[in-house]
C-alpha cells in the first residue's frame, strides 16, 4: 500500500515525465524543422513552448507543497529535489528548441549552407543524450547517467569543430555572414541542450545514490 | 568520528530475564554533541538510553554484557558509585516530573540531598540553571510558588534546570517534548541546541523531524540492533542501509 506521500510523489513523477516527453518531442521536431527548413513546423515548436512552461510551474508548485507539508527525507527528498532541478533544466531546453526554431524560420528563406548537415548531427547527438538522460532519471540508472555525462565531451568537441568550420567559411563567403551567425547560434543552442541533458543525468545519480557528481563526472563516496 | 568520544559502547548485550533486547551494540557518543536515538517502538532505544546511566539497574532480573566506557571508566565495573554516575549522567523523562515543591526547591534539590548548605552558592546555581533552561525570565519573580502551577512546557524546562543544576557532563533525554505543544517543543529544541555547548546530549525521540532538527548524530535501532549510526545529515539525506531508509520514509513494515 502506498502512503499519502508516495502517492503524491508518483503524481510528481508523472508530471516530470510528461514535461520530459514534451521537451524530447520538441527537440525532435526542431531537428526535423531545421533539416527540412520547414518554417511551419518551426512555428509550431515556438507555439508549443508555453505547454512546457506551464508544466514547469505545476512541478515547482507541487515540489514546494511536498517540501512544506510532508517534510520528506532520504530518497523521497532526493527525488523531489531532483525533480525541481530537472524541471528547470527541461524548461531551459524548451527555450533552446524555440530559439533554434526561430533561427530556422529566418534561415528557411535563404539557400542552405554546407555545414547544415553537421549541425543536424549535433542536434541528433544532443537528442540522444536527452533521451538517455530521461531514461536514467526515471529508471533510475546511475551507470547510464554517467555515460550521458561522458557523452557531453563528444558534443563539445563537435561544437568546437563546427564553430571553426563556420568561421573559416565566413572569411570566404561574406554574403553568407548573417546565415553563418545564425548557425553559430544554433550550434551553441544544441551544445547547451547537451549540457542540460548532462545536468538531468547528474540529478539521476543524485536521486539514486545521494551523491553529487557535478563537474567531475564520476562516482565517489559521500561528496 | 571527527569529535572526541565521551562514551564508548562496546559489544553491549542487554536482557530482561531470558529476553534479549539489545544485541552487540557498538557506538561512540561524541562529546558536546547531540546524538538522537530513533527507531520503532520496542526497538530497544529507550533501554539503551537507560543503560547509559544504569537506570535499568532498578529493574529486577536484568543482565548486561559488554562495556559502556565513560571518560575511560566502564560504568558497569564493580565499585562504580551509581549515585555519582547518575549525577554525572543526568536524565530528563518523557513526562515532566517536578517534585511537589517550590520552583526554587526543585532546582536546589540536588544540593539539598548532597548536604550542601551554602546559601549563596545554591542561589547562584539555581539562577544559572534556570537561565540555562531558558526559564529564568518566566519564573524569577515567583521562585517560591509551587512547580506544579507551571505549564507542561515550563515544567519540562524546570526538570531540565534541575538536571543541569548538579552540573552533569551527559544529559539523557527520553522523548522530552512528546507531551508538549509545538511552541513548548520549539523552546525545548532551542534549549537542546544551547545546552550542547556545555553537555553531551543523548535524546530518544519518535519525532523524526525533531531528530533531524536537533541532533548532530543519529543512531537507528531496529529489533534491538544498531542498524546505522552517522551524521544526522547523512541519515536523513542518504542513509546507507535500506532498513534506515524504509523507516525514515515511512515504508517500514
Amino acid at each position: 500500500m502506498y502512503t499519502h506521500l508516495q502517492q503524491e510523489i508518483l503524481e510528481l513523477r508523472d508530471l516530470v515525465l510528461k514535461m520530459a516527453t514534451r521537451v524530447k518531442d520538441a527537440l525532435g521536431m526542431t531537428i526535423d524543422a531545421f533539416s527540412k527548413m520547414d518554417a511551419n513546423l518551426a512555428q509550431e515548436i515556438i507555439a508549443g513552448d508555453d505547454r512546457i512552461n506551464e508544466l514547469e510551474v505545476r512541478i515547482d508548485k507541487t515540489c514546494l507543497k511536498l517540501l512544506a507539508l510532508e517534510a520528506p527525507v532520504a530518497k523521497d527528498l532526493r527525488f523531489i529535489i531532483g525533480c525541481m532541478r530537472a524541471s528547470i533544466d527541461l524548461e531551459r531546453m524548451g527555450d533552446e528548441t524555440a530559439n533554434v526554431a526561430q533561427a530556422t524560420i529566418v534561415l528557411s528563406l535563404k539557400p542552405i549552407l554546407p555545414f547544415y548537415s553537421r549541425l543536424e548531427t549535433m542536434g541528433q547527438r544532443s537528442k540522444t543524450m536527452l533521451e538517455k538522460a530521461i531514461e536514467a532519471f526515471f529508471a533510475p540508472d546511475p551507470d547510464l547517467a554517467l555515460n550521458v555525462c561522458k557523452m557531453d565531451c563528444n558534443v563539445n568537441e563537435l561544437y568546437s569543430k563546427i564553430i571553426k568550420e563556420i568561421i573559416e567559411y565566413m572569411y570566404n563567403e561574406t554574403p553568407a555572414i548573417e546565415r553563418s551567425v545564425y548557425c553559430i547560434n544554433i550550434a551553441r543552442r544544441f551544445e547547451r541542450i547537451s549540457d542540460l541533458a548532462t545536468n538531468i543525468a547528474e540529478s539521476a545519480v543524485f536521486i539514486s545514490r545521494g551523491i553529487n557528481i557535478k563537474h567531475y563526472c564520476q562516482f565517489d563516496n559521500r561528496s | 568520528m571527527e569529535h572526541k568520544k565521551k562514551i564508548q559502547v562496546k559489544d553491549l548485550d542487554f536482557f530482561y530475564g531470558e529476553n534479549q533486547v539489545l544485541y552487540n551494540i557498538n557506538l561512540d557518543i561524541p562529546e558536546k554533541k547531540v546524538t538522537a536515538l530513533i527507531g520503532p517502538s520496542g526497538c530497544g532505544k529507550s533501554t539503551f538510553l537507560r543503560c547509559l546511566n544504569r537506570m535499568n539497574d532498578l529493574i529486577p532480573g536484568i543482565k548486561v554484557r559488554g562495556k559502556i566506557i565513560l571518560d575511560g571508566q566502564d560504568i558497569y565495573d564493580t565499585g562504580v558509585d551509581v549515585v555519582k554516575l547518575r549525577s554525572k549522567v543526568g536524565m530528563v523523562f518523557q513526562k515532566p516530573n517536578p517534585f511537589p515543591k517550590s520552583i526554587f526547591e526543585n532546582v536546589a534539590y540536588g544540593f539539598r540531598i548532597k548536604g550542601i548548605k551554602d546559601k549563596d552558592f545554591i542561589d547562584e546555581r539555581v539562577k544559572t540553571s534556570l537561565r540555562m533552561a531558558g526559564l529564568w525570565e518566566e519564573v524569577h519573580d515567583r521562585l517560591s510558588s509551587s512547580a506544579l502551577g507551571l505549564s507542561g512546557g515550563q515544567q519540562q524546562r524546570l526538570c531540565i534546570a534541575r538536571a543541569v543544576a548538579v552540573e552533569p557532563e551527559v544529559l539523557l533525554m527520553d522523548e522530552p517534548a512528546s507531551a508538549l505543544d509545538p511552541i513548548a517543543t520549539k523552546k525545548i529544541e532551542e534549549l537542546i541546541y544551547e545546552l550542547k555547548k556545555e553537555f553531551t546530549i543523548v535524546i530518544v525521540t519518535h519525532n523524526m523531524q525533531q531528530a533531524a532538527r536537533v541532533a548532530d548524530y543519529t543512531a537507528f535501532f531496529l529489533m534491538g540492533k544498531l542498524i546505522e549510526f552517522d551524521k544526522t545529515e547523512n541519515i536523513f539525506t542518504s542513509p546507507r542501509k535500506k532498513e534506515t531508509e524504509d523507516y525514515i520514509t515511512g515504508r517500514f513494515g
